[in-house]
């Protein structure tokens, strides 16, 4: 018999090293004589989107298109340190340093135009594709290639702000920002077989303020994805300190047919210490998934499960009992 | 050592292979075609599916010397120059690539799908993406993308 | 809500054509010229002491160079907290898959067939793979003296009267278990000297500039004489944080002076890398009859297997995210994290806040039900909300959209 039935789970996540460990981006933002931008950052692309994020806020600080964005991430020779690509941090810390750098430098650059346009004030001049001009009299304009003669390079530094945890009771303020997710799924449970399919998911996540709702909802997916391998699937089978599953055809991750529709929602609530409010959200994205499919299990067939993952022998062995 | 003659993106190849040189082996590390991607080479994650003769296989489970006479298609023959196919089009628009390691197989199994049937429902695109692992996208964005394409490729054909 | 251009749009990443056409270039496919390959012998016991012999596999026509601990130039370690891993075990193994030598060989094939003829006599050691079993003082030791490594320890309030004051009470114990990343891109590198002899590392990593510390101190170079460099990654979440391949290829191309390339298989890269840290969680929950969270009591116990890489800020993190987003007066929480000679355990998406709601979000559900409350409602009586204090005592000023994301479920799912 399929039995059907539907759960949920909230929960929340702290961004950073954290526990007032320095938790430091560094970025240099530069215009060169031949009027062009670059950025040097060593935030690694794993495939979460880190680059287009960056030139993203780079684009909208200056006025740029995306194309016009030379972007230097993967070398440490030509970068400072930004840290690692992980505690969800890249948005929130690299893009904070990116932007106060960027920010510095188009100041610097409204300055120059200032001069060279002979105005009385900064009021009124705007930033658009490479040129500087009075919104109030546009022939007053001046491109970046012609106001620099030399390169203008700026460098900043973000660091995160957490308090140390007293050793005896864990006061403190251990991480910051926190960013909140609820997922709800529902599930399909074939007491014949203890087969379990994740039919329906939707996901409501906080992103403080979207940067990329398309690369957004791909890390839901890939998230929710990831939870439904760990709630269900996926199994080391260690005995004895051996890993007997070390390949594919025995370790199992899901595949498109495991993976249900997901409506995606994504919540925003602008954080005022992150750029443009903007949270990082590449671990909160798993967090819901499993317990919420645990969930939903009881909801189906009456069973808990306190152990995963809830493998289809597991399923069929509590039901056999209860019987 | 044998010596074995194919086409590979329209292009005709005579070269010499060793014995246990596997096809993808052999477009790897002796023609460069570096495109097709080894993930497991055990034929379960499909990161180095390549189109032969047709049919979708595993590069990795098929030996070099097999290939004699085939016609084979990899992810470096679905562009011409810098104009993208349908599929790949589909694939930026939609958000269907993260870390891009499972892309170029992903889109050759959306490629034969297609070939076959050219108006799949989400249920049967799942069905023909399900030998392809890929473990950043949940697979949402690229049932998407194969959907847009199906319908972009359809509408060409119309036009 | 300012209305912004670019920010908020739905750009197409910048790096997706590169990758729907193939042309993105991840470690493996890069080709140098008189490449050399390399092939990592590892251990085949859990904890042993160990005795290396090359000397037959050095005879192999084709090997330029086998590595082993003695060919280390700088510290034989590395770690991202401790350094408690070898870059090539010198007396003992703790694991299955703790490196032990490196074949340079002018081709794969080459190196393969060397590596297999490295002859390590292995006098093996008692071990422990139960972490409850580590935590006992007669338990033998995986390092040092003993193998608790980390001890996060939360008060609030207290847990005994807020017990008292229940109407309801839950206490059960989960199990999570240790899993893998299953990135699609096995590890794989390629190193050089650059025309400043600088020496150049090549490999997919979430961190290059501490790679670049860790390979410097390996090989004992000046930070300035070390150079990584990250092409495409083909996925990570949380397993290329810890050192794998990158000390062995620096090393081999400082000694050979020649390029060199390394491919991990599938099932060298399950060994290579880090795993989930599985926990063994024991809540103890106290509600009063309309649902509101009064006592929390848990004890986490994290398996670090043979190494610590992040197991001190996993668990540390598991602690402080073991109460679920709600607000609770009184919290007691004791997370330890143990060394064990299992497969070693360290950072994976979620970093110990991934492992916790497995209990915390049942408990939720079972004191509903004991209570006849609903799911939803038991969430939205107790969830964080600007204001909140968390159980470390953290006030929550601003961007706490919680119960927005619980009605949105509601509205979607949970309407009758």
């Amino acid at each position: 018999m399929k039995k059907r039935g539907k759960g949920i789970a909230a929960t929340f996540y702290g961004t950073g090293y954290g526990n007032g460990f320095p938790d430091v981006s560094k970025a240099v933002a530069e215009v060169d004589h031949d009027g062009n931008v670059n950025i040097y950052v060593c935030a690694t692309e794993v495939g979460q989107g880190a680059k287009t994020i960056i030139i993203q806020m780079v684009a909208e600080i200056l006025g740029l298109g995306m194309n016009d964005i030379h972007l230097i991430s993967e070398d440490t020779s030509q970068t400072l340190d930004t840290g690692t690509a992980a505690a969800s941090r890249q948005t929130y810390n690299t893009g904070n340093a990116v932007k106060k750098a960027v920010e510095v430098l188009k100041s610097k650059l409204l300055e120059k135009a200032k001069e060279h346009l002979k105005l009385p004030s900064l009021l009124g001049l705007e930033v658009k594709d490479k040129v500087i001009y009075l919104k109030t009299f546009p022939k007053k304009r001046v491109c970046f290639k012609d106001l620099i003669e030399e390169k203008i390079s700026v460098e900043e530094t973000f660091t995160a702000q957490t308090v140390q945890m007293d050793e005896e009771t864990g006061q403190g303020a251990p991480y910051w920002p926190y960013t909140f997710s609820c997922y709800g799924v529902e599930v399909e449970v074939d007491t014949e077989t203890g087969i379990i399919e994740v039919i329906k998911g939707v996901c409501a996540q906080d992103v403080g303020r979207a940067i990329n709702p398309e690369l957004i909802e791909g890390q839901i997916d890939g998230g929710f994805s990831m939870g439904l391998g760990y709630g269900i699937m996926e199994k080391l089978n260690c005995k004895d300190g051996e890993i007997k599953n070390n390949k594919f055809s025995k370790y199992l991750i899901p595949t498109a047919l495991d993976m249900p529709e997901l409506e995606k929602i994504i919540v925003e609530d602008p954080e005022s210490s992150a750029p443009f409010g903007a949270k990082g959200i590449g671990e909160p994205v798993i967090l819901p998934a499993a317990p919420a499919i645990l969930n939903a299990i009881y909801d189906a067939i009456g069973v808990r499960f306190y152990e995963i993952p809830v493998t289809p022998d597991k399923v069929l062995s509590e039901i056999n009992r209860e019987i | 050592m044998n010596h074995i003659s194919l086409t590979i993106n329209k292009k005709m190849y005579s070269i010499d292979v060793e014995e246990d040189v596997r096809l993808i082996d052999l477009l790897r590390d002796q023609l460069f075609l570096t495109g097709t991607k080894e993930g497991c080479g055990e034929g379960e994650c499909g990161a180095c599916t390549v189109i032969m003769d047709g049919r979708v296989v595993n590069s990795c489970l098929v030996m070099a010397f097999q290939a004699e006479g085939s016609n084979i298609t990899t992810i470096e023959g679905m562009s011409d120059k810098d104009e993208l196919h349908p599929i790949q089009k589909a694939f930026l628009d939609k958000g269907a690539v993260q870390c891009g390691f499972c892309t170029p197989g992903m889109v050759l199994s959306a490629k034969s799908l297609l070939d076959k049937n050219e108006n799949p429902t989400r249920e049967e695109i799942r069905e023909g993406i399900s030998g392809n692992l890929c473990r950043c996208t949940g697979y949402n964005k690229i049932v998407d993308a194969i959907e847009l394409a199906s319908k972009e490729i359809r509408e060409e054909k119309k036009e | 809500m300012k209305p912004l251009n670019i920010v908020g749009s739905r750009v197409i990443r910048v790096d997706g054509k590169a990758k729907v056409k193939g042309e993105a270039i991840y470690p493996q496919d890069i080709y140098l010229d008189g490449m050399l390959y390399g092939k990592t012998i590892r251990s085949t016991k859990v904890h042993a002491m160990i005795e290396v012999d090359t000397k037959k596999a050095e005879t192999v026509e084709g090997v330029v160079k086998i590595l082993t601990y003695k060919d280390v130039t700088g510290e034989n370690h590395h770690g991202v907290v401790f350094k408690d891993h070898e870059v090539f075990c010198s007396k003992k193994v703790r694991r299955i898959g703790d490196p032990i030598a490196f074949v340079i060989a002018n081709s794969e094939r080459v190196a393969k067939k060397a590596a297999e003829m490295i002859e390590i006599k292995y006098k093996e050691l008692p071990a422990v793979f139960n972490p409850i079993d580590a935590m006992k003082e007669d338990s033998i030791k995986i390092h040092g003296d003993s193998n608790i490594i980390y001890h996060y320890k939360c008060r609030k309030g207290n847990v005994n009267e807020g017990f008292e004051k229940s109407h309801v009470i839950v206490e059960r114990e989960y199990k999570t278990s240790m899993v893998e990343h299953a990135f699609l891109q096995p590890e794989a590198g390629v190193s050089y000297i650059d025309e400043e002899g600088k020496i150049c590392v090549c490999a997919s990593t979430q961190y290059p500039h501490f790679d670049q510390i860790e390979v410097a101190e390996a090989l004992g170079l000046k930070l300035e004489n070390v150079k990584i460099m990250n092409p495409a990654v083909g996925g990570a979440f949380g397993g290329r944080e810890d050192i794998t391949l990158q000390i062995h290829l620096a090393l081999a191309t400082m000694v050979t002076k020649k390029p060199v390339k390394v491919v991990y298989t599938r099932e060298e890269s399950f060994h290579a890398h880090s795993k989930r840290h599985p926990i063994i969680m024991k809540y103890k929950t106290g509600a009063d009859k309309n649902g509101k969270l009064l006592s929390m009591e848990v004890n986490l116990i994290g398996d670090t297997g043979s190494y610590a890489s992040w197991a001190i800020n996993v668990m540390r993190k598991a602690g402080i995210h073991a109460t679920g987003p709600y607000e609770i007066p009184n919290v007691k929480i004791d997370s330890y994290a143990v060394y064990t000679n299992n497969p070693f355990c360290g950072a994976m998406r979620g970093f110990g806040a991934t492992q916790t709601p497995i209990g915390s979000e049942q408990q939720m559900d079972i004191i509903a039900n004991e209570l006849g409350i609903d799911p939803i409602q038991i969430r939205l009586i107790n969830g964080f909300k600007v204001g909140s204090e968390t159980s470390n005592g953290q006030v929550l000023s601003e961007s706490v959209p919680l119960k927005r994301c619980i009605e949105e479920v509601k509205n979607r799912m949970f309407k009758e």
